[in-house]
């Protein structure tokens, strides 16, 4: 029996609605439920007792988005510091406080230094393609505009929940010039276009790219145009999991979001698929953009090594995240 | 001239380019039928044909029979009564041709698609209907996949026609074709449009879902009516792509939300390449797409096919 406070449930509520959208917005949410359900503690002061409360909500906070990878790193990153910290219950709110800011700030760094690096990769007179809302490929698109590069983006709808107008949306309040196009008219354009710059949701130590439905047809459709493909990717995108075999899970989200609920009431033989990913394969991929520098994407394993190291300890945390075991499309 | 913009205003909701044509034919034949003086036929009807022919400007099956209406009000002479019979018997025999060759060509697509086939197929059809009804009616256990074609949405007319014959259908965004692919075994697509190439224009999306196919190698088929080739791209003409404004295709809340001076680019038609496509099925025939020119020498009786410039027709009759 554990009681997690209402504002944590409200953020895990907002994670799990789509509320809160990109995995570093989702991972930053998951930090700040963790430090807040530290702080707001009422249960017995005993160190083991909280350290137990706080696996559980941790565990709790992981299962509202199972395949946001973001969301497990950052809830690992502060667990492993509660874990390894000594010392009496104050201290080890502390320890959770500590992490927690930590980790937010190093990601909100993160965004920023792939910007610059990702500017660097567009030249002006560019014509970029971009799918979906990606905090990190918008950094990359507004920084180029700021740094003096004339760019022109074109901005996918991206059903069903058209993520894309936030994009389009953000991109026009920054100055830069954006059309948007229906996710059906990603070949047609892409002769127009010299660059695809996509966020990630996940990438395996393998170098595939799992990210928002559509990607590894925009990613296919680029390949055979010759139009590079770059991704940006703050390193806690990089499953952990995935070095341990673990499969990512694509998400199936519900009917409704694909059409109305009325209209699956009179149509009762129309079934609706609505996976929320989908996998690009590394050679679709020229590079992937981290705060740590440009790799190629069959190089994913040198981030995870240097990340998370490779240990009897991290594997165990790892299948704690991985625990969820549903039917459904792995990669 | 109001009746005339709203009957042509029609055609941009009807989905289906056969049902486009055939709508387009009934109100000829109803033209046909009002009109008070030789005159007056030759120039509503001239008319009519110039402004259907540019309300849906990709359709190769809408210029090909106004085309053929125009030549026989072209070489019409004695009066008024005989030209009125003469014409709409023409007309008439149009909407049943395109009707006969549907039924011919779907007989023959499903000939062609095996017992328990998983089926892509993107927007809406109706000779890709036809041909999935007669997979059922040959006694077929199919299951059909259908993207809901955005920016438009006629995918969602196709589940609904498919689920209410009992066939079981899937919808998905148009974004998880890809994502599908590896669990379909064919993908079947209409045209609006075959050029001289063999390349096919249809519904926007179309050439992803066959580089998809291709990626995944999937065969294509392309269910169409002979019909639909385009005689203009034999003499190098292009297949314009119209595109729709924002305000057509978006609600006024959407618009609101997106801004006033929201830019878009929502294009109706894209173009596969034949290498993308195993098989036109037409009434004449399974043919590859790089069979265009024979189809259209058997067609027309002669390579390259010997018919007048649209343009000139028109203005001929309009003079």
């Amino acid at each position: 029996m554990f009681r997690v406070p209402e504002e944590v449930a409200s953020i895990a509520r907002d994670i799990k609605g789509m509320k809160i959208r990109g995995a570093g917005k989702i991972a930053r949410a998951g930090a700040e439920a963790l430090k807040i359900a530290a702080q707001r503690y009422e249960g017995p002061t005993d160190p083991e007792r909280f350290k137990g409360y706080m696996e559980q909500v941790a565990r709790y906070i992981v299962s509202t988005r199972p395949t946001a990878v973001s969301l497990p790193n950052a809830v690992a990153f502060v667990m492993k510091q509660l874990r390894e910290a000594a010392g009496g219950f104050r201290e080890l709110v502390d320890t959770v406080v500590r992490a927690a800011d930590d980790f937010i700030r190093n990601s909100l760094r993160a965004v920023e230094t792939i910007g610059r690096i990702g500017a660097r990769m567009l030249r002006s007179g560019d014509t970029v393609l971009t799918h979906c809302h990606s905090t990190a490929a918008l950094s990359i698109l507004v920084t180029a505009k700021k740094t003096g590069r004339e760019i022109k983006v074109y901005t996918t709808e991206t059903r069903p929940k058209f993520q894309g107008r936030i994009t389009y949306k953000q991109l026009v309040e920054a100055g830069v010039e954006a059309i948007q196009i229906p996710d059906s008219a990603v070949r047609s354009i892409m002769k127009r276009v010299d660059k695809v710059v996509v966020g990630a949701d996940t990438i395996t130590s393998d170098g595939a790219l799992i990210n928002k439905v559509g990607t590894s047809q925009v990613a296919l459709a680029a390949h055979e145009a010759r139009v590079r493909l770059f991704v940006a990717a703050e390193t806690y995108k990089f499953s952990p999991a995935s070095v341990h075999g673990v499969p990512v899970l694509i998400e199936e989200r519900p009917p409704d979001e694909v059409v109305p609920a009325e209209w699956l009431k009179r149509n009762p033989g129309v079934k609706i698929r609505n996976p929320a990913f989908d996998v690009t394969p590394p050679e679709y991929i020229d590079a992937i953009i981290t705060e740590v520098g440009v790799i190629p994407p069959k190089a994913a394993a040198i981030v995870l090594r240097e990340l998370f190291g490779y240990s009897y300890e991290a594997e165990k945390l790892v299948l704690v995240a991985a625990e969820h075991d549903e039917a459904g499309v792995y990669y | 001239m109001v009746w005339l913009t709203s009957r042509v205003d029609q055609l941009y909701s009807i989905m289906g380019s056969t049902e486009a044509a055939d709508y387009a034919l009934r109100e000829a034949l109803g033209i046909i039928r009002e009109a008070g003086s030789m005159k007056e036929l030759r120039r509503e009807l001239a008319h009519f044909a110039a402004n259907v022919i540019k309300a849906r400007p990709t359709s190769a099956l809408m210029l090909n029979t106004f085309r053929d209406i125009l030549i026989t009000l072209r070489s019409l002479e004695g009066g008024l009564d005989e030209a009125k019979k003469l014409l709409a018997e023409k007309v008439e025999s149009w909407i049943t041709r395109a009707k006969e060759a549907v039924e011919r060509l779907a007989e023959i697509g499903a000939r062609r698609i095996p017992d328990k086939t998983r089926i892509l197929t993107h927007s809406y059809s109706y000779s890709v209907i036809r041909t999935l009804e007669k997979c059922v009616t040959q006694g077929k256990r199919i299951e059909v996949v259908v993207t809901e074609s955005r920016p438009t949405g006629e995918g969602l007319a196709t589940a609904e026609t498919l689920a209410s014959k009992g066939i079981p259908v899937t919808l998905i965004v148009d974004s998880a074709a890809r994502f599908v692919m590896k669990d379909i075994d064919l993908v079947l697509l209409g045209a609006e449009a075959i050029a001289a190439n063999g390349a096919v224009v249809n519904k926007i999306g179309s050439s992803l879902i066959a580089l998809a196919a291709h990626e995944a190698r999937r065969r294509v088929f392309i269910a169409a009516g002979t019909y639909k080739f385009s005689v203009e791209t034999v003499f190098g003409e292009l297949v314009e792509i119209p595109s729709l404004p924002p305000s057509t295709v978006l609600s006024r809340d959407e618009l609101k939300l997106l801004g006033e001076d929201y830019r878009a680019w929502f294009p109706l038609m894209d173009v596969t390449p034949p290498e993308y496509i195993d098989a036109i099925i037409t009434e004449m025939g399974m043919v590859a797409p790089e069979a265009v020119p024979l189809v259209l020498r058997e067609l027309y009786g002669a390579w390259p096919p010997r018919l007048p410039d649209i343009d000139e027709l028109l203005e001929q009759l309009s003079r």
